[in-house]
């Protein structure tokens, strides 16, 4: 069977409940018409396909429930993702505290996942607790990109988007590079990274 | 806090749905449901789903649960049940785990739907629906039938080991799979993989899932969990995260394999593991071997749920040599100590064991019971005072030092606890706030209402002391609190209403059924009277169990033991039950509140014991069980029984939940032993009359010797010494005749005496005292420590 893309790929987005993540999937996504099962079997996805340099990519994001009621969301959680979409809600410092610790786990754990960090609810700049300074100060010192949204206006949300997918797909398209490069070597690129002493967990 | 079962639920059951299967037209869909005021759209309009995740024909009566999981990620069970007689299925959605219980409401639903009186079922719902749910150990009864029947529950105990068969979810997967596959599965849940169950049957599907989690007890299965996978829903098995999902064999059919990469599949119809990991070989290899080896010895009762619950012990139990008091901060968690404190061969892996969410959570259940003071009191703690005397005795001299200091400080610690926790944790918490000492006497106070609240004409006395509470619901997935608030439903029942629905919506009407062709619900109801509206079958619970339990016996190939000849062996090596002197006993004389108890703080008696064990480990270790004079001998002092004649049984009777009780003399006392001969069926006769029995005697117990079991075995004095497969006969039904109780007396005691002889109940008096003692420090030996089991 033919595909209907030319890469696909796995995102995760991750952030406590009620900081719009299943909105910022609802305004991104095709499938809007297939509801959430997000309260009944505690998980939900949904499907994009976008075109990055003239190749079609096919995003499946998965949301799952209740991840407020861990301190650390651990390595395994990530171990099958391509990238994961952090949000926090900018009118609630919490729910930036939260992002804050689990970006660090990741940090240590799995640094080869791609990742952007985004600030939804940034529609109502009197009710704004995380100031973009803070905000942006934090994901230098992570290295990644910081993107400040409303899912309820649809600000940014589409280029936050492309910008992870772009992420995952440059880091595809290297990987595939060294592969090509050192084809007839044993070495298992799976295990290889950038930093050559942290865990891969991807 | 890890737990995914909610606290505090206020009602046995949330809604109760009947659904009409779905056609080449239409999907499934909900015709009636109770209470009219339940109305969560989103699980309803799942609840078809699940109660028809693909198109089936039943030929049997049929029960499953599925799981939903709501925001938060806690979960919601829903019970189904599909009977061949009927054209829907009958659904229940409930905060409480209870497989048994709630298998057995459907059936006397199943039985009042088709009742003459169209109220009966009405009625029989807001009953129940109202009725404050029991303190756990104790009886959820309902009258219904215009106070002609009863239908009662057993609230499961806290903490209670599932055990085989009176767990039915874990018999059914104990009899789908082999231990070795258990173990397969045990293992990739330690690394958090995407676990896939399949089978061709709802029922055994949904157990083996449920069964997988409760395996890993302290820990709780933290991501996606969906026992039984929807055909609607199949996409979701691309999920990349770890999940544990049960897959009905239609539904796996659609799935194309390629696109959800790497995965375990167990196919529980062929006991087969696909897998492109080597998990298993991936644990220590000191802690497989141990769990092999007691998985080879003790399969029934809680024999395997206690074989993963030690392989756990060894793995994690250490985490205490991790805990940080400070006075003043709350008890935190040191990771690299846990690490440097284990032996090195088990370094490499529970540094990974760190990443996992499973452990992670469990971590911080633990700091949250420590924080809150509600201390441990959970069979996993228990298990590891069994490992280690000294940690343990050690953990709680720090945490009594801590809670005094954090006393004295007057910090408000505890307070959160109090606002949350029931009455009876709060007079616990109260006490621990009023001092190290009063903790016990709180805790014998929950004891002694457990104890007040057992039915008069029970023989017991008491007897349940230690052992009643380290008993628990089915799957230890949490603990539960019973929280007594009620509000009436506003229900108005739309019968009527349904069936013209029904009527119209479907070619063959639902009228209900004459009595004589109801569905054979394997279901026990009270007293059935010829002049009650509702002839109510005296029904088999076992039915299904016994077909399972005979496919086993009749299987040569696959020897799991269920023979009695092997399951009395079993008993012996039932884990608290080295030494035949360690048979389940109480002392009739013997005050409650002195009983072992097994809470947290209460401990110290075990260390004790402990040492007594480890300063005879000839005698304790390889003496064989089955040679009582030894181990009488062994007892200081020649203790009571020491010169004593062989016991003699002088009375019986029948425990609360039915477990036959017997009354044995010894030269100087009257010990109350807690035994369950063989069932009654003529087939097990066979067995037990088989020449067999003197098998009990042999000597294989040092080969199977093995410090956990052993050590542990000091510190227990159960009262279920289970052949389990009379006590799920009698322990699941509590609402017997006494004439029944008393026929079953006098067999119970022609059994016993067909046994009894072969057995020895000496006392050992030392352990008793030792647990009676728990108030005193006891002294610590230093080869209780982990280290020695390295």
């Amino acid at each position: 069977m033919a595909r209907d893309y030319d890469h696909l790929f796995k995102l995760l987005i991750i952030g406590d409940s009620g900081v719009g993540k299943s909105s910022l999937l609802l305004r991104f996504s095709d499938n809007t018409f297939t509801g959430s099962y997000i309260t009944t079997i505690g998980v939900d996805f949904k499907i994009k396909t976008v075109n990055v340099n003239g190749q079609k990519v096919k995003l499946q994001i998965w949301d799952t429930a209740g991840q407020e009621r861990f301190r650390t969301i651990t390595s395994t959680y990530y171990r099958g993702t391509h990238g994961v979409i952090v949000v926090y809600d900018v009118t609630n410092g919490e729910s930036f505290a939260n992002v804050k610790r689990w970006l660090h786990e990741i940090e240590q754990n799995c640094d080869l996942v791609n990742k952007v960090l985004v600030g939804n609810k940034n529609d109502t700049p009197d009710r704004k607790v995380v100031l973009t300074e803070d905000a942006q100060r934090f994901a230098d010192t992570m290295n990644i990109k910081l993107f400040e949204t409303s899912a309820k206006d649809n600000i940014n949300v589409e280029e936050m988007f492309l910008a992870i997918t772009k992420l995952v797909l440059k880091a595809k398209l290297e990987m595939q590079e060294r592969q090509n490069v050192t084809q007839n070597d044993t070495v298992n690129l799976r295990k290889t990274n950038k930093q050559g002493k942290k865990k891969n967990c991807c | 806090m890890g737990s995914r079962i909610r606290e505090n639920v206020k009602h046995f059951f949330e809604c109760f749905c009947e659904v009409v299967p779905p056609t080449d037209q239409s999907e499934p869909w909900i015709i009636q449901q109770f209470p009219d005021n339940y109305k969560d759209h989103e699980v309803l309009k799942s609840v078809p789903k699940f109660a028809y995740p693909y198109k089936f024909t039943n030929d049997v009566i049929q029960h499953y649960s599925f799981v939903l999981t709501d925001v938060e990620g806690k979960w919601t069970f829903g019970f189904c049940r599909h009977d061949p007689k009927s054209e829907t299925a009958i659904v229940v959605l409930s905060y409480l785990p209870w497989h048994q219980g709630f298998y057995k409401f459907l059936d006397t639903t199943a039985v009042l739907m088709h009742s003459s009186r169209t109220e009966d079922l009405r009625e029989f719902l807001t009953a129940v629906y109202n009725t404050k749910i029991a303190e756990p150990g104790r009886v959820f009864s309902v009258c219904f039938n215009r106070g002609e029947s009863l239908f009662s529950v057993d609230i499961p105990r806290p903490f209670q080991l599932p055990s085989i068969p009176e767990n039915r979810n874990l018999t059914e997967y104990f009899n789908a799979v082999d231990t070795h596959t258990m173990s397969l599965i045990f293992a990739s849940m330690l690394f958090e993989r995407r676990i896939i169950f399949t089978s061709k049957k709802l029922k055994r599907l949904s157990a083996c899932v449920q069964s997988a989690n409760d395996i890993i007890y302290p820990m709780i299965w933290q991501h996606i969990f969906i026992p039984v996978l929807p055909m609607s829903l199949v996409d979701y098995l691309l999920a990349p995260m770890p999940f544990l999902i049960g897959v009905p064999e239609e539904v796996f059919k659609q799935v194309k394999r390629s696109e959800i990469g790497d995965v375990v599949i167990l196919d529980t119809d062929a006991n087969t593991v696909e897998t492109p990991f080597d998990d298993l070989s991936s644990l220590p290899q000191e802690v497989v071997a141990s769990l092999k080896k007691q998985l080879r010895n003790k399969q029934l009762g809680d024999g395997v749920s206690r074989a993963f619950l030690r392989a756990l012990v060894q793995l994690i139990g250490g985490y205490r040599d991790a805990l940080k008091f400070q006075p003043g901060q709350k008890v935190s968690f040191d990771p690299e100590r846990f690490i440097e404190t284990r032996p090195l061969s088990l370094q490499p892996f529970l540094r990974e064991m760190l990443h996992l969410q499973i452990f992670q959570q469990f971590i911080e259940e633990r700091l949250m019971m420590l924080n809150t003071g509600q201390g441990f009191s959970d069979e996993f703690e228990f298990e590891i005072e069994g490992y280690s005397a000294k940690s343990g005795s050690k953990l709680k001299q720090q945490y009594k030092e801590w809670t005094t200091t954090m006393k004295k400080e007057g910090t408000a610690f505890f307070k959160s606890v109090k606002d949350k926790a029931n009455p009876a944790m709060k007079s616990a918490v109260k006490t621990v706030k009023d001092g190290g000492k009063g903790v016990k006497s709180a805790y014998k106070g929950l004891r002694s209402k457990l104890k007040d609240n057992q039915a008069p004409n029970q023989l017991e006395n008491g007897l349940d002391g230690g052992e009643k509470h380290r008993s628990a619901p089915n799957s230890p997935t949490g603990k539960r609190r019973t929280i007594a608030g009620l509000s009436a439903p506003v229900a108005t029942y739309r019968k009527d209403a349904a069936l013209a629905l029904k009527n119209s919506a479907m070619q063959r009407s639902y009228s209900p059924l004459s009595p004589s062709s109801q569905p054979m619900s394997p279901d026990v109801m009270e007293s059935p009277r010829s002049n009650s509206p509702i002839e109510i079958p005296q029904i088999d619970l076992m039915n299904e169990m016994e077909d399972l339990l005979q496919l086993r016996l009749d299987s040569p190939p696959v020897d799991r033991s269920l023979k009695p000849v092997r399951s009395l062996e079993n008993f012996k090596n039932t884990s608290p039950l080295n030494s035949p002197d360690r048979w389940s006993k109480t002392r009739a004389s013997a005050p409650v509140a002195s009983s072992p108890n097994r809470f947290f703080l209460q401990n110290l008696g075990h260390s004790q014991e402990t040492q007594n064990l480890l300063q005879s480990p000839d005698d304790v270790f390889l003496s064989p069980p089955s040679v009582p004079p030894r181990a009488r001998d062994r007892e200081p002092g020649g203790g009571l029984f020491g010169g004593g004649g062989a016991p003699f049984v002088v009375g019986g009777g029948h425990s609360e939940n039915g477990d036959p009780l017997f009354f044995v003399a010894n030269r100087h006392s009257v010990d109350i032993v807690k035994l369950s001969p063989p069932t009654h069926s003529p087939r097990r006769k066979q067995y037990q009359e088989s020449e067999d029995l003197i098998r009990l005697d042999s000597s294989s117990d040092i080969d199977d010797f093995d410090p956990l079991k052993s050590k542990s075995g000091e510190r227990k004095v159960p009262l279920t010494i289970s052949n389990p497969l009379y006590t799920y006969e009698n322990g699941g039904i509590s609402n017997q005749s006494v004439q029944q109780q008393q026929q079953q007396q006098r067999n119970d005691q022609d059994l016993l005496q067909e046994y009894g002889l072969t057995f020895n109940f000496s006392a050992n008096l030392q352990n008793r005292s030792g647990f009676e003692a728990f108030g005193s420090h006891g002294k610590v030996n230093a080869k209780s420590q982990w280290t020695k089991f390295e």
